[in-house]
Parts: C-alpha cells; structure tokens; sequence
C-alpha cells in the first residue's frame, strides 16, 4: 500500500505536534511541580519502611514477630482489611473482618468489638497491599491510636503456619 | 459528529487531569500501585502525566493540533488499558485513579476497562476523521497550520 503524500504529511505532523504537546507537558509539569505548594520529589524512596508512615511521622509498621507475640498473648485485634469474600476464604484465627472499600459501613458493624486500649493489627495481602495501611490510619483518626499495620499480614501468616480461620469452620494450628 | 467526539474526548481528559494535578501525592500513590513502573519513575509519571491529559485535552477542545493531539489520546488509552488489563489478570486490585486521585475512588477494574474502551473507540472515530476524512472533519483550518 502506497501512502499518499498528503496522508504521509499529515501523519508526520502529528507525531511532530504530538512530541511538541509532551515535551511542552514535561516542562510545564516540572515547573509547577517545582514551585507549588504540595508538589513532589522527582525520585522518591517507595520501599516498605518509608511508604508506611502515618502523617505524624511514627512508624506504623509492626513487625511480623511483635505482632506473633501479642497474638498468642491475645493482647491485640486482628483487622483484615481484604475484602469479605477473601475473609471468608481464610484470614487470621480471630480476626475482625473490615473491608475498607466499604470501611464506613463494616466500621459500624464491628466498631463496638473494638478495645480502644488493646493495639489493633491491619493487614491484608502482599507487600504493596494499601488496604491495611489505609485502614490503620482510619482507624487512628476514628480514635483508636495503637493502630498498626502488619505488611503483607496474611501471606507471612500463612507461611509461618500460624493459627488461621475459615468460613467452613474449620480452625486450624 | 467530530466536534462532538473531541469536545466529549478533551472533557473527560480535562476533567480526569483536575485531580490528580492537585493531589500530585495521591496520585503518584495509585501510580505506584499499579506496580508496573521502577520506583524511580513512579514519581515522575505521576508529576507529568495529567499535566499530559490536561493539555491534549485543552486541544481538542480549543481545536489547535488536533493530529498530535489525537494521537497521545489514542496511545494514553491504550496504555491506561493495557495496564489494567495487565493487573486485571495478575490479580492485583489496584485503584484505577483514573478520575480523581483518591484512594476511596470505587470503580472497579473491569468497569473503568470498559469505560476506557469506550473512550477509545472514541479516540479511533476520531483519528479516522483526521487522517482519513480530513476534508469533512473541519480539519482544513489546522492542516496546514505547525
């Protein structure tokens, strides 16, 4: 197929506009992005220690053995953030189920089963999961201050072969 | 037909571009948890990219470079599908951020594909005007015009 000079000009000038919209986008949004207020480091550090910190800087991560501990002492909530479906599938011997794409409407449901001076445990599943720590600040700003986040809580569980729970009934561990 | 199409296509791109160039920090969060690009990018497409939409989408409203700016929306749609799909059958629930840059945004994945579906076909009808049936599509006053 041979192209027409006219079709084969105007699709030069496309991509010709099209490089000049990006390259005028770039530097509009670095600009800005350099003098606004709020605007955002370039590069910025998104590993698990630095991207789970509450707005008030205390590190809301809790560690895999720490959270282990106040299980078996009974001492703290379990929160599984994941949705109820993945709940009833398996989740945490005890665990409270709080979805948080519909937080306000299961928050009312369990909020009274909630021990404002017992530490609640979020977590749901893989290390990028956002829904416990979400939930953790949530729960923080609902009043509830020892709130923390056990990252990827549901996977570390499972693999270290710690009391879980399903629909079924069946507990196991 | 066509001043339909782009006035529709530059809306939604405008209106998709408001919130995520005021919560750069937010959005950059969805960017990331998309989970497809090196950390060290995550940042910068997040800073760039509505400012991207918000530009093309001025452009097919006003009507100033059209071609180019047919062609970005027609490859940001692709790209926005693509990588919802791509999650979509990995499994992982990522918010779209599609319209705002919000964590409670509910849409789900295969809703915000369809809709970016549709907006493709969109995008098509309107590449075909340009580079096929320019003569009807007014696209005489910007011909020759850059």
């Amino acid at each position: 197929m041979v192209m027409s000079e006219n079709k084969k000009k105007i699709w030069i000038l496309a991509l010709r506009q099209g490089l000049s919209l990006i390259v005028i986008s770039v530097a509009i949004a670095l600009t800005v992005n350099q003098f606004r207020p709020g605007g955002i480091n370039i590069v910025s550090d998104w590993s698990v220690e630095a991207r789970f910190k509450s707005a008030d800087d205390a590190l809301m991560v809790i560690s895999f053995e720490e959270a282990g501990k106040l299980f078996e002492l009974q001492e703290a909530t379990f929160i599984d953030a994941r949705s109820e479906e993945q709940y009833h599938q398996g989740h945490i011997k005890g665990a409270l189920s709080l979805p948080w794409q519909s937080v306000n409407d299961y928050f009312i449901e369990i909020a009274d089963q909630l021990d404002p001076n017992k530490p609640i445990i979020t977590y749901c599943d893989g290390e990028t999961c956002e829904l416990s720590h979400e939930l953790a600040v949530f729960l923080k700003d609902m009043g509830f201050d020892n709130s923390r986040v056990l990252v990827n809580g549901w996977s570390l569980w499972l693999k270290a072969g710690l009391p879980v729970a399903s629909d079924s009934g069946a507990d196991n561990g | 037909m066509f001043h339909i199409a782009r006035f529709f296509l530059g809306g939604v791109f405008i209106y998709a571009s408001y919130d995520k160039i005021i919560n750069p920090d937010d959005f950059a969060r969805i960017v990331f948890n998309y989970q497809i690009l090196p950390h060290n990018l995550v940042n910068l497409a997040a800073i760039i990219l509505p400012w991207i939409e918000l530009i093309v989408g001025f452009c097919l409203i006003i009507g100033w470079w059209i071609p180019g700016a047919v062609v970005i929306v027609t490859a940001l749609l692709i790209v926005f599908i693509s990588a919802s799909l791509f999650n979509l059958a990995r499994g992982l629930d990522v918010h779209c951020g599609c319209f705002s840059a919000g964590v409670l945004e509910t849409t789900s994945a295969r809703l915000s594909i369809l809709r970016d579906t549709f907006f493709l076909a969109v995008s098509f009808f309107l590449i075909y005007m340009v580079f096929w049936v320019k003569k009807k599509s007014g696209f005489q006053s910007v011909e020759f015009r850059g």
